[in-house]
């Protein structure tokens, strides 16, 4: 992932020399990064390379017949920028949108924030109005330079047609290289229809972005730092690694892993983390933060050194950062974003770099140190905290719970499914009750908190893995943001398992407002709202599209929805009370935790209201 | 502390944009900004001024990193540097006042663009200190109608270089 150039950049590409349009340039290009799967929605400015696209797959069909460039229309631009995003999140590699100006582009801007905030690499191509044209207000013309370049990582504005071609392939470049992010590549229609020459190679010179890179990948750790490091850890009695989705998108999982389990380190992971670590090994305390486990809180609270491992101590870990991990004698960081280190929280050591590879290299020292650790009592520790303060809820109650439903449907994925999700206490369930053996099985949108997320990125995810089960676990206002892409599904034939749990509005802004604005529910009440779910999900060709409303049921209709061959649509009728618990309230610390009925608390109860501003 | 800051910036559509943007964004207030061609057409020199505490300048400086356009940051404020700013002035002057005015230019070394009485117009190139100053004694001898200033520019002391930026870039510490 973090490469800084395709060291061996074809010099001799078989086409090199041809004639060709702007058009079939940037298809030629997507084709040489072996894209092969464009998602997209077309109009008058982006019509040259969408007939280029169609020509590429006439004149290149698979040995099957389908097309080696598949083009994937949604019903909405975000619905196609939410798919490349599954598709990205669940492969690893760059999803690609296609969309024409005005509003095409502007629809897509959410996807694009949202793929800037969870760093995820996709890159967007959207037509632009003739170079003429701009600046004239003419015909579906929107500033995207401008709007894309304040969310975006990167925006080019194609104003020379011989540079088109190096154009695109820098922005694939600059989507996957160091810190993942959205590319956007603004593309006015007369320089798609330009003819010339196809170079098949180079790319544009940045200097100053090629320069910086290349210091992260050329730091490795060095002994001193090393020693630093393990001096620390021999110091400490209660280390506690801290994983984010960094670790994920290094691909650093399995370095991470070895390096816990070579010293039996507890982790615990952000929301974008999950994955990281196996949640069901021993040493997992599963999820921190706002809605964390009580078991991981609790053991950050007790941690005496905090290991963060392409962790950024976000405002939902840590909503109180000078009383995070207050037992912290030291906090060591490793990132690939210099920024990112002392930026919240200040850190006594830290390391960045190509995490994979420092952290392969910080356990090939303490091997050839013979450093040993043994944290028995800490483990006892850990292990009665899990048991003490475990996940749990109202098992008697007559309403069907929603942690019940994921239970079930969990007990079939087998920690080996891929899970998307929209925003809200829907997700934070999923968060907590999923188990996941592996990274890139748990797909959401954190850092944004974009609801409508999960239909979509479980689309993609699903052209992405086609052998993989992909449920999305959607609530009722999420799965209404983009609902116009069931019929996508279908369209396709994606056999994606669509969960919505409805309870009949906003439940996490009413869970706040039952909270923090003495009950008054405004806007979050849609219990007098018409939607037939059913209905809808069987107007758009499902075949599986029921409602699940008796708890007796729970373990047999799922059964049936997870086996149905085909994409699936099951409704859920929860109680529309349930709560997300634990919660560390906004702005507050670990201690000040409320873990409701049913989980066990280890501090008293807090009374500490956060401020207003601090209530986001 | 108060910072001046040089970038060279890629000169590519919407770069300049995409900086002050983030400035905002991220919530930095810039007291100025000057952007001007280099010797090298393909890269601007932007000279920013901006107050903050060290940890916030520190995260501006890696914030500006992160912009693929910018080529490189000198943060000038960390060594000696020379730093000047250019005003012209324009004042309107009572009878008689322009005996004050070649006074002034004298003192604060500042050169008389145009001499009509109605609208006299200096200009001064100096230290932000020395501009402040001029300004405000140019105030007490005529109505100030213009105020025209650069913003500033800066060069470091000594040998050319634009990476001491790296002071706020530690990779490992």
């Amino acid at each position: 992932m973090n490469l800084l150039v395709d060291a061996d950049q074809n010099h001799s590409h078989p086409l090199a020399g041809s004639r060709m349009t702007g058009a079939d340039i940037v298809v030629q290009v997507l084709a040489d990064e072996r894209v092969d799967t464009v998602f997209g929605y077309s109009g008058g400015a982006i019509l040259p390379t969408y007939d280029a696209v169609f020509r590429y797959n006439d004149g290149h069909r698979l040995p099957d017949g389908t097309s080696p460039m598949r083009l994937i229309v949604p019903a909405n631009e975000q619905g196609a920028g939410f798919m490349a995003a599954g598709y990205a999140r669940a492969s690893g590699r760059v999803g690609v949108v296609m969309v024409t100006s005005g509003p095409g582009a502007t629809n897509t801007v959410t996807p694009v924030r949202d793929c800037m905030a969870d760093s995820v690499p996709i890159v967007v191509i959207c037509g632009q109005v003739p170079t003429q044209a701009i600046g004239t207000d003419a015909f579906q013309e929107a500033p995207v330079s401008a709007i894309m370049g304040a969310v975006a990582k990167h925006i080019f504005l194609v104003t020379d047609p011989t540079r088109l071609e190096a154009t695109m392939r820098t922005a694939f470049e600059v989507a996957r290289t160091g810190r993942p992010g959205p590319v956007v590549i603004d593309i006015p229609k007369d320089i798609q229809n330009w003819e010339g020459a196809f170079t098949g190679g180079g790319s544009l010179p940045l200097t100053g972005y090629r320069t910086r890179l290349k210091a992260v990948i050329d730091n490795r750790l060095t002994d001193d730092a090393c020693e630093r490091f393990y001096r620390m850890l021999a110091e400490s009695e209660r280390p506690l690694i801290y994983a984010g989705g960094g670790v994920i998108n290094g691909e650093a999982t399995k370095p991470m892993r070895r390096f816990a389990a070579a010293y039996g380190i507890p982790v615990a992971t952000t929301l974008m983390g999950l994955g990281a670590s196996d949640t069901t090994h021993p040493l997992s305390l599963h999820m921190l933060g706002m809605h964390g486990t009580a078991f991981a809180n609790y053991a950050v609270e007790d941690c005496d050194f905090l290991i963060a491992v392409g962790a950024r101590f976000d405002d939902r870990v840590a909503g109180d950062p000078g009383r995070f991990a207050p037992n912290a004698r030291h906090i060591a960081h490793f990132d690939i974003d210099v920024s990112e280190i002392g930026k919240v929280k200040s850190v006594n050591w830290h390391h960045v770099g190509v995490m994979k590879r420092d952290l392969e290299d910080l356990l090939a020292f303490g091997k050839r140190i013979g450093f040993e650790k043994q944290l028995d009592d800490w483990h006892r520790h850990i292990a009665a905290l899990k048991s003490r303060h475990r996940m749990n809820y109202d098992r008697n109650s007559t309403l069907i719970q929603p942690y019940a439903v994921i239970e079930a449907v969990n007990r079939l994925a087998g920690g080996q499914a891929i899970i998307t999700t929209g925003v809200g206490q829907h997700q934070m369930w999923a968060a907590q009750y999923f188990d996941f053996k592996e990274p890139r099985l748990w797909l959401t949108s954190g850092s944004m908190g974009t609801m409508g997320f999960g239909l979509p990125a479980a689309i993609g995810a699903q052209f992405a893995q086609p052998s993989r089960l992909v449920i999305d676990i959607d609530g009722d206002a999420s799965m209404r943001m983009n609902i116009g892409e069931l019929e996508t599904a279908t369209t396709y034939g994606l056999p994606v398992k669509i969960v919505v749990l409805n309870n009949y509005g906003d439940g996490m802004v009413r869970q706040w407002q039952k909270l923090y604005y003495k009950g008054r529910m405004s806007g979050s009440d849609k219990s007098l709202h018409r939607k037939d779910f059913v209905r809808t999900a069987e107007a758009d060709g499902f075949r599986f599209a029921r409602r699940l409303d008796r708890k007796a049921d729970i373990e047999t209709t799922i059964a049936e929805f997870i086996a149905f061959d085909g994409p699936a649509f099951l409704e859920v009728i929860i109680d529309p009370d349930a709560g997300v618990y634990p919660m560390v309230g906004p702005g507050l610390s670990y201690d000040k935790m409320i873990t409701g009925d049913w989980i066990a608390a280890r501090d008293k109860p807090t009374t500490d209201v956060p401020g207003p501003s601090e209530m986001f | 502390m108060r910072h001046v800051i040089a970038v060279l910036l890629q000169n590519e559509v919407g770069a300049l944009t995409r900086m002050t943007g983030m400035f905002s964004s991220r919530g930095y207030n810039i007291d100025s900004l000057n952007v001007a061609p280099t010797d090298d057409p393909t890269v601007s020199r932007v000279t920013l001024v901006v107050s903050g505490s060290d940890a916030a300048i520190a995260q501006l400086n890696t914030q500006l990193a992160k912009l693929i356009d910018v080529v490189n940051i000198h943060d000038m404020t960390l060594g000696d540097h020379f730093e000047r700013e250019l005003a012209i002035l324009k004042l309107k002057l009572a009878t008689g006042g322009f005996a004050k005015v070649i006074v002034l230019a004298k003192e604060h070394g500042a050169e008389v663009l145009d001499d009509a009485q109605a609208s006299c117009t200096l200009q001064l190139t100096g230290r932000p200190a020395e501009v402040e100053a001029f300004i405000d004694a140019a105030q007490k001898i005529g109505k100030l109608q213009a105020v025209a200033r650069s913003g500033s520019v800066a060069v470091s002391k000594g040998e050319v270089t634009l990476s001491s930026y790296q002071k706020h870039h530690r990779l490992t510490g």
